[in-house]
């Protein structure tokens, strides 16, 4: 009887292991040439993990690419985790960022920075908005600004989910134009994010919020909340009464992107491959309908664009962070 | 052996002596009150000491009362049971992705079948173990599309 | 009213019946499995929510929502095991009504309170939506953190006789929830360096260790001495409660829906505080508080009522202003946003159609889930009659998978077995564990709420006291840390009279 399960378990091992190697040796030279993995840092239902289902889907349903593609998260750390794991793995493992992969490594947070990394795109990007709510006495970012100035305790600012992200440091940059001290200013921290933001804007328990347009335009377009500035370089759609900072006599433009990017050493030719690809995606009719819905703006650039960009920004972020006080 | 009773009010005043430690070792905050990030953990920590200690004092008072759960848990039986089935789980993390769920899970659960069912039931294991593997697998990463490794 | 026939016609088009029944069945059966919950289900199913008509997909989302809620307590009837934060109060008493004998009518009446508490939790959506959202908009962090205060107390109050373990309990779970980047300063408290603790300790994980691990260890401890009990154990009793029992149980769920439904509507609060004051008030009210936590069938029916009624009032915040006031919604919302649906002031006005379509589809689906709960009970009461080595082997395996699904990674099992002697530990030196995992389920919240209010006071302790609501609040604390001793002393007097 014994001899029987034994002879059981021993066909199951090598009909496992049968399976195993088949799996391996699909090797070919074109690339790609197994199934691609897209490597969302984050929990299922996020921002990342949405965008990188969104770039899945759109590439599949037009036929860009003929591999399989998977959706792999690995949630914590900011996208800390996930990024190492990609740091490992070959050239059919992509990932998605966000100015968190530099951050993380200005704050001492990570020791991986954009130069671990293939950079292949910016796919999108958001814009940030300062709003109060709309019977506050603050009738534009100029009196608002004036206000801190005069008395930064008298001002609470509604950010979230944490200190060091663009909300937070958009606003760093806004109020330094204005000689205001970064460590001066009343930072209320909701970790809930921006929802929880806005629900303190709304009860007035905060004074004045930054965060991601998204988050206020309805309220906005509802009269509930006023929004004062957008970061954008120019006024958008559907927000026409809304200025720019840089109309207000703020000299900058703060965009939240959003990217992809490869393995290091990735080779010209896989390059090659992600940019003739990618810049096919994002002339696709399904991502300018996922950029409308969530109120985010195209910024596509070039794998060796975003190389360029990626550098711009992390001088501007190492900036922001020391003026921001967060770091000693 | 009555001693063992203490060992839980030990534990809970070295843990809280621990975080109490960790606490003061928690840097001083560069916006906002230094000090900020620390006061909570502190105060709960010494609160929590505090209330391990009066614990303490009421295990001593009570030390030659019988408590059937001790006896149960230092039997050897028991705690051969408990080691055995820890160091299983650890194996299992370490393998887990390595060598995939599948194989991973089939083993964990046989061989924690086999040891706990016994030998003679190795039918029942067998095709539990493969069966509960396999809709598990199914399950999460086919029809939940969970990413498994 | 024309609004509610439309909605009606909607909801049941044969398309969105089938997606209540499936989005039910799903919702009750990851909500059966520790760690899976109702977002993660919800979060599974974005991919096949893409193009599916919106009216549709929140229709699905929600039907997982609150079939979770049924689910839930599945587990922690039968196995001790509570799936999520909000069925940890029906381990109270469901699992020792289990234990007697009676888990068949323990599953009836937590589905028919749950019936009950989502259905009087709809009529609230129509009618009190908007007056309860601006309600829910006083909260500021002063007044949260009275209201986490009054869940902790809540909670600690229960353990009597065991005061203390029940206040080391609660401190070691808040000190736990302080693992993490503080929020407020971004300084890093006690991660050791690991990114995977940068974030803190997922309340799940402990959940699943402390409950389902420890269970099973606890279980090993008597395992080779099990043949007396197991006959005590075959006995499933009938799968229908008697009148007694609903006599006993009515008021208890009628009381505690519209309570669930009003905690559900504050973002934030969600279903683990609802169902934990709810049953610390029924019991400080009622008039047998012996039988708590011995197998009292309303201690087990109320908190199920209102932990189904709060995930409907969590539908409130969503829909009217486009906050989302728990995990699972925060996923809703972003499907939603993938549809181009986006909720908020203007989705009443623009969108009323998909509103009462989802009204009238909570209605349907809560009749189709208690009656699928109901199908189910003589189904599951068989896991009982598992023998018990085969059975903990496979619980041990559905806890390391359900773990593993909420981050994705081995680090976590470590984490998982280290919970898992601590729940041993717990159990066997009789401390209580509910106050360990709410604590560390509010901990973070509460400490972060705590320091905003001082900071937005410039450091006054006097906002504590400033808005009728925190009165309220700090009113109901007292009350129920002193009730029993005050009940305690009253009595004293008179039987020493």
């Amino acid at each position: 009887m014994k001899k029987r399960g034994f002879l059981l378990i021993l066909g199951l091992v090598l009909l496992l292991s049968a399976c195993g190697t088949t799996k391996n040796s699909s090797g070919g030279s074109a690339y790609p040439n197994k199934h691609i993995e897209i490597v969302a840092p984050a929990s299922p239902g996020g921002g990342w993990d949405l965008t990188a289902r969104s770039v899945q889907k759109i590439l599949k349903d037009n036929e860009l690419v003929q591999n399989n593609i998977n959706v792999i998260n690995k949630p914590g750390g900011g996208g800390e985790v996930g990024w190492n794991y990609l740091n490992t793995k070959d050239s059919h493992y992509l990932a998605v960022n966000s100015s968190l992969l530099l951050t993380n490594n200005l704050l001492g947070q990570s020791k991986l920075t954009h130069q671990d990394f293939t950079p292949l795109a910016t796919l999108a990007t958001e814009w940030q908005a300062i709003a109060v709510s709309v019977d506050s006495p603050y009738q534009n970012i100029n009196e608002l600004f004036e206000q801190i100035k005069k008395d930064p305790t008298s001002v609470k600012i509604g950010v979230g989910p944490g200190l060091g992200n663009d909300d937070h440091l958009s606003f760093v940059q806004a109020t330094g134009m204005k000689d205001i001290q970064a460590k001066d200013l009343n930072f209320l921290v909701y970790d809930g994010g921006g929802g929880d933001v806005v629900t303190a804007l709304l009860g007035k328990h905060v004074d004045a919020v930054t965060t991601s347009l998204s988050e206020v335009k309805e309220h906005h377009l509802a009269g509930k909340v006023k929004i004062l500035a957008v970061s954008s370089d120019e006024r958008l759609e559907e927000l026409e009464d809304v200025p720019t900072l840089q109309e207000e006599g703020l000299d900058m433009v703060f965009p939240h992107w959003r990217g992809i990017m490869g393995p290091p050493n990735m080779t010209e030719e896989e390059i090659q491959y992600w940019d003739e690809k990618l810049s096919k995606m994002v002339e696709s009719e399904e991502w300018k309908q996922l950029l409308e819905n969530n109120d985010w703006d195209s910024f596509y650039q070039t794998s060796e664009e975003t190389r360029l960009f990626m550098a711009e920004q992390e001088k501007l972020y190492k900036e922001l962070i020391d003026q921001s006080g967060l770091v000693q | 052996m009555k001693w063992i009773k203490i060992g839980m009010p030990v534990l809970m005043i070295l843990i809280s002596l621990t975080f109490l430690i960790g606490s003061f070792a928690i840097p001083k905050a560069t916006l906002g009150n230094p000090n900020g990030p620390s006061y909570f953990p502190i105060g709960l920590s010494v609160l929590m000491l505090v209330l391990s200690i009066v614990y303490l004092f009421n295990e001593l008072k009570t030390l030659k009362a019988f408590h059937e759960g001790i006896k149960d848990l230092m039997d050897k039986k028991t705690l051969r049971l408990i080691g055995f089935t820890i160091i299983l789980g650890v194996i299992y993390a370490n393998i887990f992705e390595r060598v995939g769920f599948f194989v991973s899970t089939l083993l964990f659960l046989g061989v924690l079948l086999f040891y706990l069912n016994g030998m003679k039931k190795w039918l029942i294991n067998i095709v539990v173990s493969i069966s509960f593997s396999f809709i598990t697998w199914y399950g999460f990463s086919q029809l939940l599309g969970v990413s498994l490794p | 009213m024309e609004g509610f026939m439309e909605g009606l016609l909607t909801a049941i088009e044969p398309i969105n019946l089938f997606w209540i029944v499936l989005g039910g069945f799903l919702g009750t059966v990851v909500g059966m499995l520790p760690g899976l919950g109702p977002a993660t289900a919800v979060a599974v199913l974005i991919p096949v929510t893409f193009g599916m008509d919106p009216t549709s997909a929140i229709i699905l989302m929600a039907a997982i929502y609150y079939g979770a809620m049924y689910g839930g307590s599945r587990s922690s009837i039968l196995l001790n095991t509570p799936g999520d934060g909000s069925a940890i109060a029906a381990t109270f008493d469901g699992y020792p009504m289990a234990q007697k004998g009676q888990a068949g009518q323990a599953m009836a009446i937590s589905a028919v309170a749950s019936f009950i508490g989502g259905i009087i939790a709809t009529f609230g959506f129509i009618f009190l939506a908007q007056p309860l959202a601006n309600f829910a908009l006083k909260f500021g962090p002063a007044e949260y953190f009275l209201l986490m205060l009054l869940t902790l107390s809540a909670i600690v109050s229960l353990s009597i006789g065991k005061m203390i373990k029940g206040f080391i309990a609660m401190c070691l779970g808040l000190l736990l929830s302080t693992v993490g980047i503080d929020p407020q300063t971004g300084i890093h408290r006690f991660t050791l360096d690991n990114p995977h603790l940068s974030e803190g300790i997922d309340f799940l994980i402990v959940i699943i260790g402390v409950y389902a691990i420890g269970e099973v260890f606890y279980n090993f401890l008597t395992i080779n001495k099990e043949k007396k009990s197991q006959d005590k154990k075959s006995n499933m009793g009938k799968v229908w409660f008697s009148k007694e029992q609903w006599k006993r149980s009515k008021w208890p769920i009628l009381r505690s829906a519209p309570l669930g439904f009003i905690v559900g509507v504050l973002p934030g609060a969600g279903g683990s505080i609802a169902s934990m004051i709810s049953y610390s008030t029924e019991k400080q009210i009622s008039k047998k508080p012996d039988e708590f936590g011995k197998g009292a069938v309303e201690g087990l029916a109320a908190p199920e009522s209102a932990n189904n009624a709060a995930s409907v009032g969590a539908m409130i915040p969503l829909l009217t202003m486009g906050i989302p006031g728990s995990g699972t919604t925060a996923v809703m919302l972003g499907a939603l946003i993938m549809l181009g649906v986006r909720p908020g002031p203007m989705l009443f006005e623009n969108d009323p159609g998909m509103i009462w379509g989802l009204i009238n589809s909570m209605f349907i689906g809560n009749i189709v889930l208690v009656i699928i709960n109901i199908l189910l009970v003589g189904l599951l009461v068989k896991v009982l009659k598992t023998p018990a080595k085969v059975l903990y082997p496979l619980i041990i395996m559905l806890a390391f998978i359900g773990t593993y699904t909420l981050s994705y990674s081995t680090v976590d099992f470590y984490l998982l077995l280290i919970f898992g002697v601590i729940g041993l530990l717990m159990k066997v030196m009789d401390f209580p564990i509910a106050p360990l995992v709410l604590a560390l389920i509010v901990g973070a919240d509460m400490e972060q709420n705590f320091r905003m209010a001082l900071v937005s006071s410039n450091g006054s302790v006097s906002i504590f006291f400033s808005s009728w609501i925190s009165v309220v609040l700090l009113i109901l604390t007292v009350l129920s840390l002193f009730y029993p001793l005050i009940m305690k002393l009253f009595l004293n007097k008179k039987s020493a009279n």
